[in-house]
Formats: structure tokens, sequence, C-alpha cells
């Protein structure tokens, strides 16, 4: 019986999974913080409580995301793209095309059958190509993640933002609701101007159905949907699409996958 | 912010005055105007011909006419700096270069896309590490070293900055890292329309004097600043509102300029050209 844990520490949110022969045992999700080395800790600590296991249960741990590096007790190091290739494997074998809604980037990754990563595509070095474009706005709207989707859902005429830099429309959005603006139409208007910039990756590696969307980003309906109505075909959400690239590195660290 | 000046026929500057902009559709120029008026002791219809520029020129409703901000600025910039060939503009919304002839606009190049590469990059940033913008260039001219701020976006850079300062590095170092960052940045947009001396500095961001130490190192070329930074572009206005009427005058032309209404802007204007 093998148990092994993954953790994925994001640039805003540290996700982690235990699994016992591929199914998960314990999740558990925080915020990030300034202090990556404590989210791991916690996160940690919290899976163990959870399924009530202890240090010597667990054989491997693999670490992935942007903080990977901080976490001191994991065996293994794997890249996010791997994992998330991986995690969408297990979730959707037949999953051809994985769209990565991350806070700090969205990626787009090309499966084969056996969940390896053939292409893929990253968006630039720059906030409004990710989820923390929504946070940005969010915070303008007073809203948290899941307010903001449905609140997006609401709207009947979404704006079209001027530029596609997060702080030049943050500023727009203020501006916009002195203007009478619905906080509605500015998320929905958030929502598009970010799947615009999705769809514009997944069509430059090609599109190739089943195509899943998974991420912190997949937890907004009106995002997928708004995803959806861009590339004109329907996308699978797993239940969990935040913990894709965790469950991907339990799965390398128990070693049960293809190399 | 609204900025008026008003010359005489000499180019002299009779009343200068900064003042707010206001959020709602820029609607204070009439105020900023009558200070300016007060300030020289004039009277609205002492005034031969008013130019409007800037994003806002549309609401100034006393206007004779609109010009762009960069035909503006570099007819400012000129006057001031008869030599200039250059100007470089940063600001908080925005960052442009204008290639300057014999007072006239050549070419320029804009950065309105990405607030990394205009004046906002500082002012967020600023705010991250918890220190007035004013406050910026004093405290990256005590740095021994650049630590290097590697976000290419404004949003991420705030993040970085908190993380180098929780890893011990000090702050003056890091806010200098964040001038090098931009003067990169802007220097980069510069050379798409070419360098040539001399080159004036201006905008909000010319008040700050560790970048216009950081933008000299990105150049490698003297940076020259006007007393009054942000009021080129008004200055400029008012030389191309006293040449236009020396043309008129000289050609035996009359003037009729528009029923001067002080009120506030109500509608958007159509430009004139």
């Amino acid at each position: 019986m093998t148990r092994s844990i993954g953790i994925d520490i994001g640039s805003s949110y540290s996700k982690g999974v235990i699994i016992e022969n591929l199914e998960v045992l314990a999740w558990h999700v925080l915020t990030s913080g300034s202090d990556y080395r404590v989210a791991a800790g916690a996160i940690r600590a919290e899976l163990l409580r959870e399924s009530g296991l202890r240090d010597d249960d667990i054989a491997r741990t693999a670490a992935t995301g942007c903080g990977a590096e901080t976490v001191g007790f994991a065996q293994r190091k794997a890249s996010d793209m791997v994992c998330t290739a991986r995690g969408i494997n297990r979730l959707f074998p037949q999953a051809r095309t994985a769209i990565d809604v991350g806070s700090q980037s969205s990626r787009v990754i090309k499966l084969s059958p056996d969940g390896g990563v053939t292409n893929f595509g990253v968006t630039e070095k720059c906030a409004a190509g990710g989820g923390r474009f929504m946070e940005v706005i969010a915070n303008v709207l007073r809203v948290d993640l899941a307010g903001f989707g449905t609140l997006a859902a609401k709207s009947k005429n979404p704006v079209t933002f001027g530029t596609g830099c997060a702080v030049f429309g943050e500023t727009e959005a203020i501006t916009r609701i002195s203007e009478g603006i619905t906080g509605a139409d500015i998320a929905a208007g958030v929502n598009r101007a970010l799947a615009g910039k999705i769809a514009s990756l997944v069509r430059k590696v090609r599109l190739e159905e089943p195509c899943v969307i998974c991420g912190g980003g997949a937890l907004s309906t009106s995002l997928v949907k708004a995803v959806e109505a861009e590339l004109g075909c329907g996308l699978l959400v797993p239940p969990q699409p935040q913990l894709v690239a965790a469950l991907g590195a339990a799965i390398i660290a128990a070693g049960s996958g293809a190399p | 912010m609204t900025k008026v000046v008003i010359t005489d026929e000499r180019d002299n500057c009779l009343s200068v005055v900064k003042g707010p902009t206001g959020a709602e559709h820029r609607r204070l120029a009439n105020e900023v105007m009558q200070r300016a008026l007060a300030r020289a002791d004039l009277h609205i219809d002492d005034i031969s011909y008013i130019v409007a520029t800037g994003y806002g020129r549309l609401n100034v409703p006393f206007a004779d006419r609109q010009i762009t901000e960069l035909s503006c600025h570099a007819r400012g910039v000129a006057s001031l700096f008869p030599g200039a060939r250059t100007a470089i503009d940063i600001g908080g919304q925005d960052a442009k270069c204008l290639k300057i002839d014999r007072g006239r606009l050549t070419g320029f190049v804009m950065n309105d896309k990405c607030a990394a590469g205009t004046g906002r990059f500082l002012e967020v940033t600023a705010a991250a590490l918890g220190i007035r913008l004013d406050d910026m260039g004093n405290v990256a001219l005590k740095a021994t070293r650049k630590v290097p701020v590697s976000s290419l976006c404004t949003i991420f850079a705030q993040q970085e900055v908190v993380a180098l300062l929780s890893r011990g590095e000090k702050l003056e170092n890091i806010v200098a890292g964040l001038h090098d960052a931009l003067a990169g940045r802007i220097g980069a947009l510069a050379r798409r329309v070419g360098l040539d001396p001399d080159l004036v500095l201006t905008g909000g961001v010319a008040m700050n004097r560790g970048m216009a130490r950081a933008m000299e190192q990105a150049l490698g070329c003297a940076v020259l600043i006007p007393a009054e930074p942000l009021l080129t572009g008004a200055l400029g206005a008012a030389i191309l509102a006293r040449e236009t009427c020396t043309r008129a005058l000289a050609e035996g032309q009359t003037l009729h300029p528009r029923p001067r209404r002080m009120e506030e802007a109500t509608f958007f204007g159509t430009e004139e050209q």
C-alpha cells in the first residue's frame, strides 16, 4: 500500500493531497502568504491530521509550483506542466488538451494518451494573462473569487477594457464604477478579456478535444463559460480543479505513472 | 492634474497654476482657469486665444482650439531648451518619447498599454514598500548597489519587492533596482525613435532625482530637466496659441475666438483640427 503526498505551492494558493493507490485520502488548500516554507509545512500537517496518518505512513512526497524549491521535506520536485498533465490524465484519460488557469499565468498543455506533454503554451509574464487579473478586480469590487463568478453571470453588457494591463485595468474598473457601470458588467468584462487571451493561446498550440480546464481559475463557472464561448467548444471541469497539479505530483511521488 | 499657463505676446509667463482635474470627467478646468486669471489679475475676455491639450482637451468648453499633447510638449520643451532633439515624458499613465526638430514634432513612440513602462510602476511598488512616491528618488540615491527586480509586470513586481525586503535586502537597494528596471524599459522604448542630444526629461517622474540618474545610466547620455517638468505641455499650448495670433496678425486676419463659456464641461465636444 503506497501513500504519497503531492504539494503544489502556487503564487497565491498552496494545495496538497495525500493519495493511497491513486485514490485521494485528504486534500487541503490555503493561501501561500509571503513565506512558502510555512505554507508547505502547514499543508502537510493538515493533510496528516485529516487523514489520521503519521509521518512514517507517507512513502514519498513530491513538490511542484513556483515555490516547489521551498518544500524541504519533498524527495522530488517536478514541473507544474508535467504534474498538471499527470493529474489530468488520471481524472480524464481521454483529454488531449488541458487549460490551466493559475494566478500567475495561464498554460495550455497538449497531452498524449499516456499523460505525457507533447506541446504547451504559456501566457506572457504579465498578470493580465492569469487569474491575478480576476483577483485584482475582485478586490476592487469587494467580492471573493466565487462571488466574482456569480456577479459576472448576471451581466447583460460586459465592458471592454482599453488595455491588456491589470494595473490600468484596475484604474479603468474604478472609473467605470464611478460612471455607474455595474460590478456585474465589469466582472464579465474581465472574464471576457482573460478568456480571449486563453483562447488565443489554445489556438496557438491547436485545440484537440476533449479539452479540460483546471487551476483555480476554473472554480469560476462564468470564466469557464466565457472560455467555452471564445473557443466554441465545451470544456470538462474536474470537481476540484485547483488540486490537479498537486494530484499529479502525488502520483509522480508514488512512482505509479509512466516515467 | 489640470495645468494653466498664461503668456504674453513675447511668451513670458504671466500666470501658472496647477490644480486638480477631478475624478468625474475632468470638469474642473474652469476652476483652475479662474485661479490662473485671478493670479495675473486678468479677465477671461483679456485672453486672445486659448489652446487646450492633454487627455481631457475636449472637455475645455472655453478653448478656441485643441492640439494634441505631443505637439504641445514638443513646442514647450523646445522653448525651454532650444537645442532639444528628444523629449521623454513619463507620467502615471503613459510614457512617450518625442523627436523634435526646431520645435516641431517629427516622430514619437508611446507606451500606454503596460503600467510597468510608466511612472505607475514606481507608484505601485512604493505603496507595496510602504514609502511615499515623492521619497522614492531620494531613497534610490542612497543605494550602495542595485538589487535586480526581474518581474516584467507591475503586479508581480509588487510581490517581488516585498519578498526581497523579507529576504533582508536593503530598502534603498531595492528601490534603486526598481528605478533601473523602469529606466531600462523606457530606454528601450526611446531607442525605437532614436536618441539624439539634447535630451529632455519631463512629466511627473522627471521630478524624481533618482530616476534622472537611472535614465542617464540607461541611456548613456546627459538628461536635461526643466524647472517645472509638469508644465511643458501647457506652456507649449500657450506658445502655439500665441503663434496662431501672431500669424493671423501678420496675414491681416482677425481672429474670431469662440464666445467664452466659463462653465463646467457638460458634454464631450468634437475635436477641431
